[in-house]
């Protein structure tokens, strides 16, 4: 890009040198354009403004070679390795104009939907008494951190494990283990299963 | 329980509705304990029924109202969520607009102009 455009600029230069240098011509006598600006008053219109042209285009020269650096042709990258991997291009977030919906989804596996019931079966009270633990059909699409969490934010009890299995009537079974400082019991009565 | 009616529940606003929704769910959690441990009799088994469909509307309500209240932030607007615009069908969406399908050509406009189609009546 530099060469062409600086012979653009040269040629563009040349061209309004020819221009002037023939209005020059026309007036005064032949003067060489370079020379300074104190000479005869009859052209001086003319020749200062050649001279203006000639130390725009010298001036904006360096200025380019200053800006760009010396090199004004592009220089090629040493490649040491045979593969050439996709550099890292610009990649912008999304902005979208609208929301794909307009409302999000809700959930439909919040804590009320998790756990169903609580079993009352005379193995689950012996589970309840014996291992501190109580017993839940679950929703089948819940999982054990998910349980743990449906537990604590309905009961208000903290789980030190979930075991779960699925019965052969599809419903999910959980037991849930409580923390020591926790009396299944007790929890038992609260919630009114006894 | 009284029956929850949708006419009442329209006056609510937001947060009141989300209580009430919670309230029923924690109740419609007992009720069901109550129906595996064997206690109530008739009766609670068969508010489950009642207590099921108050939630859903209070859910119907809440839904309406942010739909309602949605469709006009964004009326006028030239994008709309997707589920906001016309449904019609899909091959109906595709077509072209109206619009689109009465752009002529400048040299048919004025064809159409400079020769119209003309009607002859016949003297009798």
């Amino acid at each position: 890009m530099g060469p062409k455009k600086e012979t653009k600029e040269a040629s563009a230069s040349a061209k309004k040198k020819d221009t002037s240098a023939a209005t020059t011509t026309a007036t005064a006598s032949a003067k060489k354009p370079t020379k300074p600006t104190g000479s005869a008053t009859t052209a001086t219109k003319v020749v200062t403004k050649e001279r203006k042209e000639k130390v725009k285009s010298t001036a904006l020269k360096a200025k380019q070679r200053v800006v760009r650096g010396n090199q004004l042709t592009r220089k090629r990258k040493i490649r040491t390795k045979p593969r050439f991997r996709r550099p890292f291009t610009l990649r912008l977030q999304r902005q979208p104009k609208y929301p794909r919906r307009s409302v999000p989804k809700r959930n439909r596996l919040d804590h009320f939907a998790i756990i169903k019931y609580p079993l009352t079966t005379e193995s689950a009270m012996k589970k309840i008494e014996d291992n501190n633990t109580l017993v839940f059909i679950v929703n089948i699409r819940a999982n054990k951190p998910l349980i743990r969490q449906a537990v604590k934010k309905m009961y208000d009890v903290d789980a030190e494990k979930v075991n779960t299995l699925i019965r052969p009537d599809g419903e999910k079974k959980a037991y849930v283990r409580l923390k020591a400082d926790h009396d299944a019991l007790d929890v038992a009565n609260r919630i009114g299963i006894i | 329980m009284t029956r929850v009616k949708c006419s009442k529940l329209r006056g609510k606003k937001p947060d009141e509705l989300q209580k009430q929704l919670e309230e029923l769910r924690q109740e419609l959690n007992t009720l069901r304990v109550g129906k595996v441990t064997g206690s109530g009799g008739a009766q609670k088994l068969g508010k489950i029924r009642n207590v099921r469909k108050s939630i859903a509307r209070v859910l119907i309500v809440m839904h309406q109202t942010t739909k309602e209240n949605l469709r006009a932030l964004y009326h006028g607007k030239k994008y709309k969520p997707k589920d906001l615009r016309k449904r019609k069908t899909r091959a109906i969406r595709r077509l072209l607009t109206p619009k689109e399908k009465s752009i002529r050509l400048k040299k048919s406009q004025r064809r159409q102009w400079a020769f119209p189609q003309r009607t002859y009546a016949v003297k009798a």
